[in-house]
């Protein structure tokens, strides 16, 4: 989780409210209300701020998410090389649509901008796995271990 | 001396503007949209994209500066086909539904679209959709018409310092909202409204009622709740107020409301108002004719003044009212009824304290302008929350806050949380001992100042808590005020400001106190005042020892003076402040009273006690525009004007004069004035007015201090202190160290000023109770647990034989110890909890409870 | 050529700091350190650096400017926030070869007399940030950050600000306001960051690779280091390489070796034995260029002559296999999503486009529908807030320019004609 800064630490509170948030979603699987509201309580900074903060970055959860968050790329150079075709198998094989998350609450499945694996396409993340190079055989294999 | 060419017209500068202001100061119209003067630049719309010789790509107006020698064009055939697109592309997500929303009419978007904007769009797919919400009972959040602009998140977060709402989401899904998705947790100051240039934010008070085209003519006047004074204009269509929206180039407040000034016009619509005079037959109050009533009241006082002379009358004036009605009420009280018994209830706290301070320093003291406190580099707040009790001085705080000052609490101040450098909170009651730690310290290392003998002397017989004493009693660590009085020490702009509850548990002593602070920190003072005309009533002469202008009853040379001047005769001795006169009431020496604009058995404290004075009355006449707990008692009820149905004048807390403007006729009140001068005509004066002009007239006659200011000297800056220059009064008083009253109780009751309510008036208004409707008891969560409650269970809270039933409302931003209840509601008097006795040296009252009980319901 | 910023990434347990060290790691610094902060400065300068962000700014002027503001603290900020679709060059040495950035920080925070510095970290490289961390803290317990770094007199603090998923915070101001604990929107310029920037103080901001430059400007001196690739911007690039080549992946190359060795020497050529169609030089926001300029030299100063921009040196290849308005459209919703929102052509602008686009790959194409791509993104171009809507119109643009075939193709037979 994101430590503390060294030393002096951020010259303003306000620069510890990403890391806060993502401790907070580290803990809790998402930002509800109520978690916005403890950060924002913690550093002093307005509520609503808070949550402005909150919806304004792709990587914070603003719902209740499944277990595993599984984030794929579908960016061009994933999807020139398949991503799209293991959007829809996950659809078929786990009833997972983009957004949304399986009854069981297993997995969340979260659309991504490049993750920065282009070479390695198409890829994702699981929680914060890195998994490349994916097929529609390795991805269901991967997806085994995660419960 | 800059020079910029802007379509080949050179524009000369003193300094550097922007591009924009550039222009305007050249008569050259550049369109803008996010552009809002006051707010943060932002330069978002696009809209104000100029060409700059020599710059490759278009720039905004709104934000780049000139430099000497720049050639500007704002009208070329690619200027004109880039507006256009930005249009297009604020339309493109927008829902055109102009005839259905009210902003049309008054809509920037569309009269940019009108003058700049294609003729169609070129968008084929379906508009973002997001449902209007309805959450709150004010504002109206309508996002498919907001246009990103975020010059309610600017005003929001910059100006008004509430950092309510927020821009959530991200690019062409970005809305503006509050914390909860839905309704407001927020100030209600309703300047996010003014600064919406489309149909996004709107009121919900008047949804769909009118358009703004309805509206005939615009009545520029005063806001009527407390004694910033605040100029908004009064929108009306026949003899209803559509609107009351504030104006940026107007007055002191330059555009900015609080939600009581905002909302809380609606008050004069109230089916409550009482629309015809009432007497009391068979002890019930029933509707008569003025002839009636006025007959009545004539007749009856001239009764009780014929037994005993007007020593036997009291006169309780009003600082909701005008200058010209409270000076008619003098004079009616003095030269027809002989008595010199007139106060108001600004005897708890603005009179008092003005009068020490000026005793000390000399006269104006107070008067310091309100925009003065954004420039200071400390400011110390004590006695009250500046950000509710005057809400826009408020602002100036958090406004020198955010340059950098130094913002030091000695009392809760929530609004100003995210503000204050230093929240030095003590316990509840143990006020003056944090003061005198404060003065103690600011002495230390240096000598008196040896401005002041008296002050300096009373300084050095100063018995000041010991530090162990200090953090006992009070709970704050000694560290802490030291720092915060270095940083004192170390400014040289220091503001203080003053509320309330200096007085309340502390008396004079916490008064001294302060004024000991002002004088070694050499700073401006500032009065909290809680109503509009505070200052305008002592100024008129609403004092029992002093007329118009200040001058002493009670010398002779004064007084034989103003008899020559003014053409009558007042009584010589000096007549019995406001407590003196419940006294009198209780042993019979008072046995009339008449109350003007005012509901003194809610409004003072050991509410029962006064309530039981004032049924011991023999006659007693209430004026006012609603049906108060003082006006069910009374013999004789006279319905009055309120301040939109008014013309007059008010003098703030800065001592600035204003003028207020009659924007309508009242439903079945008459102004204040009128009915006293017909009573006092009934009862042989020759008191005569044909307008508050003429009233205005004779008290500039009748006050020195006011010279000749005519009315329309008032629209100008000649209304400020010291007016047209005259001579002030400096200090001379002796100063006494008064005493320490030793350990407060356990539990203190102060009055909630709520930023919504102001006392028992505001109740009437149905905006307001829809942001607050419900009375409560605030409380810190250590109170809360040590007496078993949680936040919303009911307590009992008793004093004495009074007891009020209430629910919690748990706040860690105040004190300890403290339990805060809004006078407000009916029903619910706090008054009742707190007793009074007087103090030492003065009049005042000084709470002195020990025995309250606070207890789970 | 000999490889310098990827040189320790394979070898066995690179992150570690005593593995840096046997390879010749923070001598550089310890040679820095000696050097007066205006003899670095001026080292840069005539070394040629330019930032390797994208935007190619020289990067010893950035600190010229910096250094002659006079008002402290200052901050140095890494911008690890490589988002520019196609871009993955700053991810081998932030995983592999972090020590190398922290040396590059460290006599860059000499030189700029900045004592505290941050490293913007994408929050989509979770594991970058363990394994800097970890590096930050062995360089504190070797002395490195800190007070009185390697035993001279300079102090250096480091620490990692993760960010939170926003392409924006990769423009500088963004990433400013985002490091404030802000939503991450551009600010205005002026006043610029090297004045004014982070938390109001004077605030330098560089990309991963330029910083990681340092080490060996320092160690073999301004004059060596420019006589490396294209003397006009000097030194070795970062070049990653994506789509239908056969060995995709990040290339040190000397700045300005062509597209077409890049495809087909170090990539080994058009995946499968196919045709080249189109190749995006500089990642999704660098107009795409058709095979017949794959003889340009990819640096910042050739790349403009053939039609398009270095960028991030993010090479993108497409076969023919690939739909160009699929890909555009595909493209154009990045950028939407992306949009922080701040100024009316990009936030109103890149969706309508993606509307358009959408509509022509699913063969709802309308007759004028290319005319209004290029109206309305030339309604965006020059006209945004920053220029993250300069590269959503110049992405689109330059795909008409090349392909209107192609999409004259899709609205006429009203379906995709690729695939």
């Amino acid at each position: 989780m994101s430590r503390k800064v060294r030393k002096e630490g951020y010259p303003s509170t306000r620069s510890e409210l990403l890391g806060a948030l993502h401790t907070k979603q580290y803990d809790e699987g998402w930002l509800s209300q109520d978690g916005l509201k403890a950060v924002s309580d913690d550093l002093n900074v307005p509520a609503a701020a808070v949550k402005g903060v909150a919806t304004f970055y792709h990587m914070y959860h603003n719902e209740p998410m499944g277990r595993n968050v599984i984030q794929i790329c579908t960016n061009v150079a994933c999807m020139i090389m398949g991503a799209e075709s293991l959007v829809d198998l996950l659809k078929k094989e786990y009833g997972l649509e983009p957004g949304g998350t399986t009854d069981d609450k297993r997995f969340t499945l979260v659309i991504m901008e490049c993750i920065g694996a282009c070479g390695t396409a198409p890829a994702m993340l699981v929680n914060d796995d890195f998994h490349e190079n994916l097929d529609e055989k390795n991805i269901i294999e991967i997806l085994n271990g995660y419960k | 001396m800059i020079t910029v060419t802007i379509n080949e017209k050179d524009i000369e500068l003193e300094k550097p503007v922007t591009i924009l202001e550039a222009a305007r100061q050249g008569g050259i119209t550049i369109p803008t949209l996010c552009y809002f003067e006051g707010l943060e630049k932002f330069g978002g719309c696009r809209l104000c994209l100029v060409e700059v010789e020599k710059l490759p790509k278009l720039q905004t107006a709104c934000t780049v500066m000139v430099t000497d020698g720049m050639v500007v064009r704002t009208e070329t055939d690619t200027i004109v086909k880039a507006r256009r697109a930005m249009l297009e592309f604020l339309l493109i997500n927008h829902p055109l539904d102009c005839p259905y929303c009210d902003k049309a009419g008054e809509c920037d978007l569309q009269d940019l679209v009108a003058l700049y904007g294609p003729d169609s769009g070129r968008f084929a797919e379906g508009k973002r959709q997001h449902p209007e919400s309805f959450d709150d009972p004010i504002i109206v959040r309508n996002m498919e018409r907001c246009v990103n602009c975020k010059r309610c998140v600017r005003m929001c977060e910059g100006v008004q310092g509430d950092s309510a709402i927020t821009v959530t989401g991200r690019g062409s899904h970005s809305f503006i909202e509050p914390f909860s998705g839905g309704r407001y947790d927020c100030e209600y100051c309703g300047n996010c409204l003014t600064v919406c240039p489309v149909g996004a934010i709107m009121s919900r008070l008047h949804r769909h009622s009118y358009r703004p085209w309805f509206v005939e003519k615009e009545i520029e006047s005063l806001c009527g709740f407390c004694g910033v004074g605040c100029s908004m204009v009064l929108q009306m269509r026949e003899n209803t107020i559509l609107r009351t929206i504030p104006r940026m180039d107007l007055g002191i407040n330059k555009g900015l409301l609080c939600a009581k000034g905002r909302f809380g016009y609606d008050l004069v619509e109230s089916s409550k108002r009482l629309t015809a005079p009432l007497v009391r037959k068979n002890g019930k109050l029933v509707p008569v004719s003025w002839d009636e009533a006025l007959g009545t009241v004539a007749e009856k006082l001239g009764d009780i003044k014929g037994m005993n002379g007007g020593g036997l009358i009291a006169g309780i004036a009003s600082a909701r009212c005008t200058n010209e009605a409270n000076y008619v009420f003098q004079r009616f009280f003095r030269e027809t009824l002989l008595s010199n018994n007139i106060d108001s209830i600004a005897r708890s706290f603005y009179i008092p304290a003005q009068n020490y301070l000026e005793g000390i320093f000399g006269q104006g003291v107070t008067a310091n302008l309100i925009s003065g406190i954004g420039n200071s580099d400390a400011v110390v707040i004590a006695g009250g929350d500046p950000t509710k009790i005057n809400p826009v001085l408020g602002l100036q705080i958090r406004a020198a806050a955010r340059k950098g000052a130094r913002v030091i609490s000695l009392s809760d101040s929530e609004g100003l949380k995210r503000f204050g450098s230093s929240q030095l909170i003590s316990s509840a009651g143990s006020e003056n001992i944090l003061y005198g730690a404060v003065v103690r310290m600011l002495m230390e290392g240096s000598d008196v100042p040896g401005k002041n003998k008296a002050l300096d002397e009373a300084l050095q017989k100063l018995d000041a808590p010991k530090d162990k004493d200090v953090e006992s009693r009070t709970g704050v660590s000694v560290a802490d005020i030291g720092k915060a009085v270095d940083e004192l020490k170390s400014a040289k702009n220091v503001s203080i400001v003053l509320g309330p509850d200096v007085l309340l548990r502390d008396g004079m002593r916490g008064l001294f106190l302060m004024a000991s602070m002002i004088y070694l920190t050499d700073a401006r003072v500032y009065l909290l005042s809680e109503r509009p005309n505070e200052q305008g009533l002592a100024d008129v002469g609403c004092l029992p020892d002093t007329l118009a202008g200040g001058r002493p009853v009670e010398l002779s040379s004064f007084r034989e003076k103003y008899e020559q001047e003014m053409g009558y005769a007042v009584p010589e001795k000096a007549g019995m402040g406001l407590f003196e006169m419940v006294e009198a009431m209780e042993k019979g020496s008072i046995k009339a009273a008449y109350v003007m604009g005012d509901n003194p058995v809610f409004n003072m404290p050991s509410s029962h006690r006064v309530r039981n004075a004032f049924k011991a009355l023999e006659f007693l006449v209430v004026q006012d525009a609603f049906m108060t707990e003082t006006a069910q008692m009374a013999d004789v009820v006279l319905p009055a004007a309120i301040w939109s149905e008014k013309d007059g004048t008010f003098v703030n807390l800065e001592r600035r004069i204003q003028r207020l403007h009659k924007a309508k006729n009242s439903v079945g009140g008459l102004e204040d004035w009128k009915i006293i001068v017909k009573i006092a005509g009934l009862m042989g004066s020759k008191m005569s007015f044909g307008s508050a002009k003429e009233i205005w007239e004779e008290i500039c006659k009748a006050s020195h201090l006011y010279g000749s200011l005519s009315y329309e000297d008032l629209e100008s800056d000649k209304a400020l202190w010291p007016y047209k220059g005259e001579p002030l009064r400096s200090g001379e008083a002796a100063v006494e160290v008064p005493e320490d009253h030793g350990t407060a109780p356990e539990v203190v009751v102060y009055a909630d000023r709520s930023l919504f309510h102001s006392g028992s008036f505001s109740r009437y208004s149905a905006a307001l109770n829809s942001i607050q409707s419900e009375p409560y008891a605030m409380m810190h969560s250590d109170l809360a647990g040590r007496i078993g409650v949680k936040d919303g269970d009911k307590v009992r809270i008793t004093s004495g034989n009074s007891s009020l039933e209430l629910v919690s409302m748990i706040n860690d931003e105040i004190r300890d110890g403290s339990l805060r209840v809004p006078n407000v509601f009916e029903g619910v008097c706090v008054m009742s909890l707190i007793d009074y006795e007087p103090d030492d040296s003065s009049a005042i009252n000084v709470q002195r409870t020990s025995g309250l009980k606070v207890e789970k319901a | 050529m000999d490889t310098f910023l990827l040189k320790n990434i394979n070898t066995p347990g690179s992150a570690d700091i005593s593995v840096y060290k046997k390879s010749g790691g923070y001598k550089s610094l310890k040679k820095a350190l000696k050097m007066k902060p205006e003899d670095i400065i001026d080292e840069v300068k005539r070394a040629g650096l330019r930032g390797r962000g994208g935007a190619g700014f020289p990067t010893g002027m950035k600190w010229d400017f910096a250094s002659r503001d006079k008002n402290f603290p200052k901050y140095l900020l890494c911008n690890a926030d490589e988002g520019e679709p196609g871009t993955f060059k700053d991810r081998p040495i932030l995983e592999k070869d972090p020590h190398l950035l922290i040396e590059g920080m460290a006599i860059s925070a000499h030189a700029l007399q900045a004592e505290q510095g941050y490293i913007y970290l994408r929050a989509e490289y979770p594991a970058a940030k363990k394994i800097l961390e970890d590096a930050i803290d062995q360089a504190y317990e070797d002395g490195i950050l800190g007070e009185g770094i390697m035993g001279s007199k300079t102090n250096f603090d480091l620490a990692v600000h993760r960010g939170a998923g926003a392409y924006i915070c990769g423009e500088e101001t963004a990433l400013i306001e985002s490091i404030e604990g802000k939503r991450g929107q551009p600010r205005l310029k002026p006043p610029f960051p090297v004045n004014v920037g982070a938390w109001g103080k004077p605030t330098i901001v560089n990309n991963v690779e330029t910083l990681s430059n340092l080490p060996l400007i320092i160690e073999i001196g301004a004059d060596a280091y420019s006589k490396i690739g294209n003397p006009d911007c000097p030194g070795p690039k970062l070049y990653s390489v994506s789509g239908f080549v056969n060995k995709p992946g990040v290339y040190e190359l000397p700045m300005g070796t062509s597209l077409k060795d890049i495809i087909y020497d170090h990539c080994g050529g058009i995946k499968n034995g196919g045709n080249l169609k189109a190749v995006i030089p500089g990642g999704i926001s660098t107009p795409i260029l058709p095979p017949d300029k794959i003889d340009c030299q990819m640096d910042f100063v050739s790349l403009p002559k053939c039609g398009s921009m270095l960028g991030s040196g993010a090479v993108m290849v497409f076969d023919e296999s690939v739909c160009l308005v699929k890909v555009a459209a595909r493209a154009m919703y990045f950028f939407e999503h992306e949009s922080c929102g701040k100024c009316t052509p990009c936030r109103e602008g890149t969706g309508w486009l993606r509307n358009i686009l959408e509509r022509i790959e699913n063969g709802l194409g309308r007759r004028g529908d290319v005319e209004l791509i290029l109206e309305v993104a030339s309604n965006i171009s020059g006209k945004t807030f920053c220029p993250l809507g300069d590269g959503a119109a110049g992405m689109v643009l330059s795909f008409i320019k090349h392909f209107s075939d192609e999409f004259d193709e899709h609205i006429e037979n009203k379906k995709c004609s690729v695939n």
